[in-house]
């Protein structure tokens, strides 16, 4: 199960995240701080699932952007790992070069990607690991962008 | 309606199209006039968080303003949805912009609904208020003809939902589940599944549709449908048996290449996985051709599935290949999932880490601790007597390095099951190693550990092995190395070892030739007198001196102890240090209370206190009243009261004191007055028969006793 899926800077500032079981505003800080402090904490020798209290956390690093997904004992890490490259696969089809700003400036875009793409994961388990990017046409709905009208 | 359909779903990409900026950040940057750029551009120019959360209060505040005036556009209240979820994301609350939210998508039109929902989403949880709110929009837009406001509405209720409302949407969804469009269909099996996690119960009677899903002609609604059936099968795996049929053809089909590469089948596997028994020739064969799927992921799932089915040789030997790869590769990330498989495996097929013992040792030591801890675990599952040592010598090392409070935890309950198996035995080789490290895990995780791993380890010292000299030098033992302990000065120890400690010094002390048991009884008493000692310790702590205490010819140290705690402010103190006060004027008495390595042996407790009765007869002889029952004691005391009054009882529905007041009986001959009015505080109160002035304001309630009970009337002041 997923509890819940962050793309975090390397400042520690969140771009976007998606809690699939319910945490505390004031407590969201916090966790999304010390996820990304055990994640700077890795070299890129070291593996990519990290445990972290008592579940995993499976992180990609992207230039300057880390996606970080935690997930509970049950769930294939693997399977998670070539998730979250799909999605980006996804995104940089759908955008043409996506950077760290364009996820919060596309905020909304994001989150409907992200959900059109794992919808199956919206109740937190994995059945894709090799979308194509016909998948975004598989009937997803593309929201328009915030505010450019 | 299927024009409609196509229109919308052309629309949609152009409209996005439309927007999409031209080429790469810059440019979108530029082209970006919104409120919600200028907020990030803002954000990310500042350099300290007090700055941040200035800029931000300000937006919000501005924000609040905007989404309560009435004359906010709808499209106007997208653009505030989309920053409130910055600002949330961000970490401050926006709670005030819930409720337009669900407006949002209640009124807007597609792209507002949109954005409506998704606000909705991120914002709501499964039990907030607001959410039921939410059931009338969504009921609205799955009966609406335009699909993408279905598909939204499916999506949000596959999210979140509230659960007592499922039975309004249910008949809805039902329907969908025939809906000609496959994405429909999927999105509603996707909200069923949602269902079933929530209220099981409530969608019992649809199973024969889950059904119907899982032969969908689709494969998307097909793939849906089987999360639902591998969470039904792991809780109860028999009733589903006749579907492996169905799940083995799917395999085939994704094997044959049939079906998209799409999809990753480990869920189906994991299905499969269940069922463990089955001999089911196909299910084996299809699986070893899976071995040339090249996703890492699904090949790990098959190794794991091949490891839970019957096991059939040549696929034992494909899947150890397969393991023997992983192991070795390069890529750390496979090396995890190698070890990984390996944990599974293990017990079943020990010879296969014996072939891999090189890069397991090398794995003890990698730089990388997730590695280290994996290979702790795999290595936890085969310790036996012979490796015993160095494994645990190799995780106590981990131990002492880790700060993580749930990897102490964790690491300290592997040790102490493996030292202290289950009260049974222990795989230690010899007493002074099995004191020792116990003495190391209980100093490192002794106030985190699970409260079983003392008692078993207490019970393993008392209980002993077969042999009786053997369970004498571990007790000795056990007992110098905690003296040596105490003795270090400026050194604290977690309370559950302090507990171990003074339980095993009061019981075996006896064992030692060169203390006496004055000394020790010494050095109990310093620490009982340690304030950083809890009451909890303490009282352990004077329990193992009152084991002492027989032992000692006539010791000071427990004339000071007997002093200092009768007059403690801890109650179960004080009790212990009477009792030790009592029990020690009479020395004999104590001794034979109190024996020397009897803590095995049950206590005959006799309830009925049958010892008594020749005491009880005497007394009985000599004209003492027979012993009354409580309840026989109760009712002749109100009978007799009774007698004494002639009034009916006093009333307490009313609050009025007067009322009260005014069932004052009339003749009372017994001393003490029924009717008293005691103010809980308060300087004085003027009493007259029909009404009472109160001068008190301190306290509200007045208690009135009567028939020998105190009942509390609330003051009216009046």
């Amino acid at each position: 199960m997923i509890k819940f899926f962050l793309m975090v800077n390397k400042q520690g500032q969140t771009r976007l995240s998606k809690y699939y079981e319910h945490v505390d505003i004031n407590k969201r800080t916090l966790l999304e701080t010390e996820v990304i402090k055990s994640c700077l904490s890795r070299s890129n020798e070291q593996c990519s699932f990290i445990e972290y209290k008592d579940f995993k956390l499976i992180y990609r690093q992207y230039a300057a952007l880390f996606i970080v997904v935690g997930v509970n004992d049950t769930e294939n890490e693997m399977a998670i790992y070539e998730f979250i490259h799909n999605f980006v696969e996804v995104l940089d089809e759908y955008f043409s070069r996506v950077s760290e700003l364009d996820v919060s400036f596309f905020n909304t875009v994001f989150h409907g990607t992200w959900q059109a793409h794992s919808s199956p994961y919206q109740i937190g388990s994995c059945s894709v690991t090799q979308a194509g990017v016909q998948r975004c046409d598989h009937g997803s709905l593309h929201p328009g962008s915030p505010g450019l009208k | 309606m299927s024009d409609i359909v196509e229109k919308t779903l052309t629309a949609l990409p152009g409209l996005f199209l439309q927007n999409q900026p031209g080429g790469g950040p810059a440019a979108a940057k530029a082209s970006f006039s919104s409120r919600l750029g200028s907020l990030v551009r803002g954000i990310t120019a500042l350099t300290s968080k007090h700055e941040e959360e200035k800029l931000i209060q300000q937006e919000l505040s501005s924000l609040k303003a905007t989404v309560s005036a009435p004359a906010t556009t709808l499209k106007m209240m997208k653009e505030c949805m989309v920053r409130l979820i910055y600002c949330e994301m961000l970490g401050y609350d926006a709670s005030f912009g819930y409720i337009h939210a669900i407006k949002l998508a209640q009124q807007g039109n597609l792209l507002e609904k949109r954005v409506g929902y998704l606000a909705v989403s991120l914002f709501l949880h499964e039990s907030h208020e607001l959410l039921l709110l939410l059931v009338n929009t969504v009921v609205k837009d799955l009966q609406s003809t335009n699909l993408v406001e279905v598909c939204m509405a499916l999506t949000v209720v596959s999210q979140i939902f509230p659960r007592e409302m499922i039975p309004a949407v249910l008949p809805l969804i039902e329907d969908k589940l025939q809906h000609s469009k496959e994405i429909i269909r999927r999105k509603a099996v996707l909200a069923l599944y949602k269902f079933h996690l929530i209220a099981p119960n409530q969608v019992q009677h649809i199973h024969i549709k889950f059904r119907k899903a899982l032969c969908d002609r689709d494969v998307g609604v097909m793939a849906a449908s089987l999360h639902i059936y591998l969470r039904m099968i792991k809780e109860n795996s028999s009733g589903y048996k006749d579907l492996t049929g169905s799940f083995v053809t799917i395999l085939k089909q994704v094997v044959g290449g049939k079906l998209p590469v799409d999809f990753n089948y480990h869920i189906l596997l994991q299905v499969l996985q269940k069922y463990i028994l089955l001999l089911y020739l196909t299910m084996i064969l299809t699986i070893s051709a899976i071995f040339i799927f090249l996703s890492l992921a699904i090949l790990f799932e098959c190794v794991h599935t091949v490891y839970s089915i019957y096991p059939k040789s040549e696929l034992l030997e494909k899947a150890a290949k397969c393991i023997g790869k992983f192991v070795l590769s390069p890529k750390i990330n496979l090396k995890y999932l190698g070890l990984k498989a390996l944990t599974y495996v293990i017990q079943q097929d020990p010879t296969l880490a014996l072939q891999h013992q090189m890069t397991i040792i090398e794995c003890l030591d990698h730089p990388d601790p997730i590695i280290k801890r994996e290979t702790l675990e795999l290595l936890y599952r085969i310790t036996n007597a012979q490796n015993v040592t160095v494994i645990v010598q190799k995780m106590l090392e981990y131990l002492h390095q880790s700060k993580e409070e749930y990897v102490i935890v964790n690491l300290v309950g592997k040790i102490a099951d493996v030292l202290v198996l289950n009260t049974v035995d222990t795989y230690a080789p010899d007493n002074a190693w099995f004191i020792q490290t116990m003495n190391a895990v209980f100093s490192v995780g002794g106030d985190v550990m699970h409260p079983d791993i003392p008692n078993n380890f207490l019970r393993l010292l008392a209980e002993g092995f077969d042999d009786e000299t053997e369970d004498q030098q571990l007790r000795l033992y056990a007992v110098q190395s905690y003296l040596t302990l105490l003795d270090m000065e400026n050194v604290f120890y977690p309370q559950r070892f302090l507990q171990v400690m003074s339980w095993v010094l009061g019981e075996y002390s006896y064992l030692l030739d060169k203390e006496t048991p004055a000394e020790v009884i010494a050095k109990l008493y310093k620490l009982l007198m340690n304030d950083s000692v809890s009451s909890e310790t303490k009282t352990w702590l004077i329990a193992a001196v009152t084991k002492l205490t027989p032992q000692a010819h006539s010791s000071d140290t427990v004339e000071r102890l007997i002093h200092e705690f009768t007059i403690s402010l801890d109650t179960c103190m004080r009790q212990h240090a009477f009792e030790l006060k009592h029990l020690h004027e009479n020395v004999e008495l104590m001794k034979s209370l109190l024996p020397v390595d009897r803590s095995c042996e049950d206590l005959a407790v006799d309830a009925s206190l049958s010892f008594l009765d020749g005491f009880v007869a005497e007394g009985l002889s000599q004209g003492a009243a027979p012993y009354k029952p409580h309840h026989q004691r109760q009712e002749e005391k109100l009978s007799q009261e009774k007698g004494n009054f002639s009034w009916i009882c006093v009333k307490l529905e009313s609050y009025f004191i007067t009322q009260v007041l005014s069932l004052v009986p009339i003749s009372f001959p017994d001393p003490h007055p029924a009717l008293t009015l005691h103010p809980l505080k308060g300087p004085s109160i003027c009493c007259f028969p029909l009404c009472v002035h109160v001068f008190s304001s301190c306290s509200s309630h007045f208690y009135v006793r009567a028939c020998n009970i105190w009942f509390s009337v609330p003051a009216l002041i009046c």
